[in-house]
């Protein structure tokens, strides 16, 4: 191989290990601005801004449609490198849980929880439910669990009306557990959806 | 100068070593097996989860209109459906024939047929899927698109591959057929053209390899910093969180002993990985802990694909040196007889 050639192959390869260090480290860099880590709470304005750096050099303060961002955020997804690695870290989160009461005309309620065939599925779900639930955009949060509040409908078409109710799970320590302590929901939201009026109202804690 | 020079040289040698296809047969061979196995998983599901507007659980349309906003080259579903629908062909028609193809070039590449286009076709339609049904996609599809497309840019086919003996058995003279210095069997080569696609071939392995150890270590770092890696509170969490709830709490708080030591541990199996698994003496514990650590997950979570994902990215890309180095100590033992 030509020494040309190998120098277009280190090239590529040294900018798309910055990409993938510079990706990594804005996500490190949000996950340890938003949670409790070992380091002291007023740390997290320096994170905000190490993160806001990060971005800046992936070109994500560019506009949405400058041509290099399109490219740049392109290039990301299509080798798989569009997102950090910090998996259950630093802390695992709880997790969260939808379940919907479906009102019948003849009074009878009935209560289902987003249903897929199998277990591959239901990981895929509770990743939408974790979704949801981090949203800091309610319009998204609405959004999501109208369409899931769908897929129920569509299944019990009879339904009048049918609340969704968000929570999230809430899990006890090991030494908790071992005094009698279960896992326990936190009501976060409820969207009740009406099928004659097609409206949606919202209620919160 | 020659400092300059000599650096330049390491740094070529390091980025380019003569490297044997083994480690590629076991990425494409293994990647295979997950593509199969990813489309046999989402088999019941794939028109639900992938669905547009008014059919699936989500709409896939949201997805796409969101992934737009993000960058307009990012392949995605809508695009075949939208070509279907030039040709009056209904949206699950259109899903139902990605699912198929997904599988089909699963199997190709499992058996080695036209390797570089199934490797290409299985990349773009797991893509497509990951990202029009991003909100559904989890590590896992984030890993076979990493995984897939350094397999589709490295040098194939690998010669376990079906491509690769109906080529040998077509070559008129096969002293011109590609081979790497691990596979030589005594034959003149050309050596410019062997050279160069061992070179590639441990270029391509080098860049999985160093991906790979960025990916622990930014994991490891992550875990590091939460405190509670350290008191064994997140191994806890992680064991009774639903849907990862697969064992019994019940049983599980009778190991809860164990979960500090298991925490620590896999703290610093994931942020030490880019540095002992470079080593010759420590590299095959580490990756044995690694792959053990991985099957761990996908027994203990019911993580099954993650799991076989991060195992197969392992062993291709460090594994192939250590069983090479068994091969050698076992192939010594005659001629030491013989003296």
């Amino acid at each position: 191989m030509v020494l040309g050639k190998k120098g277009v192959y280190l090239a590529g390869l040294a900018l798309h290990l910055f990409l993938i260090i510079t990706v990594s480290s804005r996500d490190s860099f949000w996950l340890l601005s938003k949670s409790r880590t070992i380091f002291p709470e007023s740390s997290k304005n320096f994170w905000q801004r190490a993160e806001q750096i990060a971005s800046t050099a992936l070109g994500q303060r560019l506009s949405a449609s400058n041509p290099a961002r399109q490219i740049l955020t392109g290039y990301l997804h299509l080798s798989g490198i569009e997102a950090g690695y910090g998996f259950f870290a630093p802390n695992i989160p709880n997790s969260y849980k939808l379940v919907f009461e479906l009102r019948f005309p003849d009074g009878r309620v009935e209560y289902e929880l987003p249903r897929v065939s199998n277990a591959a599925s239901v990981l895929r779900v509770a990743g939408l439910l974790d979704q949801i639930g981090r949203t800091r955009s309610e319009a998204f949060r609405q959004t999501m669990v109208k369409m899931l509040a769908d897929a129920v409908w569509r299944e019990h078409a009879d339904a009048t009306m049918i609340r969704a109710i968000f929570g999230s799970v809430i899990l006890p320590s090991a030494a908790e557990f071992a005094h009698g302590k279960r896992e326990s929901y936190e009501f976060l939201y409820a969207y009740d959806f009406n099928v004659s009026e097609k409206s949606t109202d919202q209620s919160t804690p | 100068m020659k400092t300059l020079s000599a650096w330049r040289e390491r740094l070529i040698d390091f980025f380019f070593p003569a490297e044997s296809d083994t480690w590629l047969a076991v990425l494409r061979i293994g990647l295979s097996l997950q593509v199969v196995l990813y489309a046999l998983s989402l088999r019941d599901d794939w028109n639900y989860l992938l669905a547009g507007t008014g059919h699936g659980l989500i709409s896939r349309n949201l997805g796409e209109a969101i992934l737009s906003l993000e960058s307009h080259l990012i392949p995605r579903l809508g695009w075949f459906v939208a070509l279907g629908t030039q040709v009056d062909l209904r949206e699950e028609t259109v899903l139902s024939v990605a699912w198929i193809c997904l599988f089909a070039v699963g199997c190709s590449l499992l058996l080695g047929v036209a390797c570089r286009f199934s490797a290409i076709l299985a990349w773009s339609l797991h893509l497509c899927a990951a990202k029009s049904g991003g909100f559904v996609s989890y590590g896992v599809d984030n890993f076979m698109t990493i995984g897939l497309f350094y397999l589709m840019l490295s040098p194939l086919p690998d010669r376990y591959s079906l491509d690769w003996r109906l080529r040998k058995s077509r070559a008129k003279d096969p002293q011109w057929s590609r081979r790497a210095p691990g596979d030589m069997d005594g034959r003149a080569l050309r050596p410019s053209e062997r050279e160069r696609a061992s070179q590639l071939l441990g270029f391509w392995r080098r860049v999985l390899q160093l991906h790979l150890c960025l990916i622990y270590f930014f994991s490891g770092l992550t875990k590091c910093l939460g405190s509670g890696w350290w008191d064994g509170s997140n191994m806890w969490r992680a064991l009774i969180r639903p849907p990862f709830n697969i064992i019994n709490p019940e049983i599980l708080a009778g190991w809860k002993y164990l979960f500090p030591a298991a925490g620590v541990f896999i703290c610093v199996l994931e942020s030490g990985y880019p540095f002992f698994v470079w080593n010759n003496k420590t590299r095959r514990p580490w990756l044995i802990c690694i792959c053990v650590m991985h099957v761990g997950i996908g027994l203990t979570m019911g993580m099954y694909l993650f799991a076989l994902i991060m195992i197969i990215l392992n062993v291709a890309a460090f594994g192939p040196g250590l069983i090479r180095t068994e091969h050698a100590r076992i192939s010594l033992r005659p001629q030491e007889v013989i003296s």
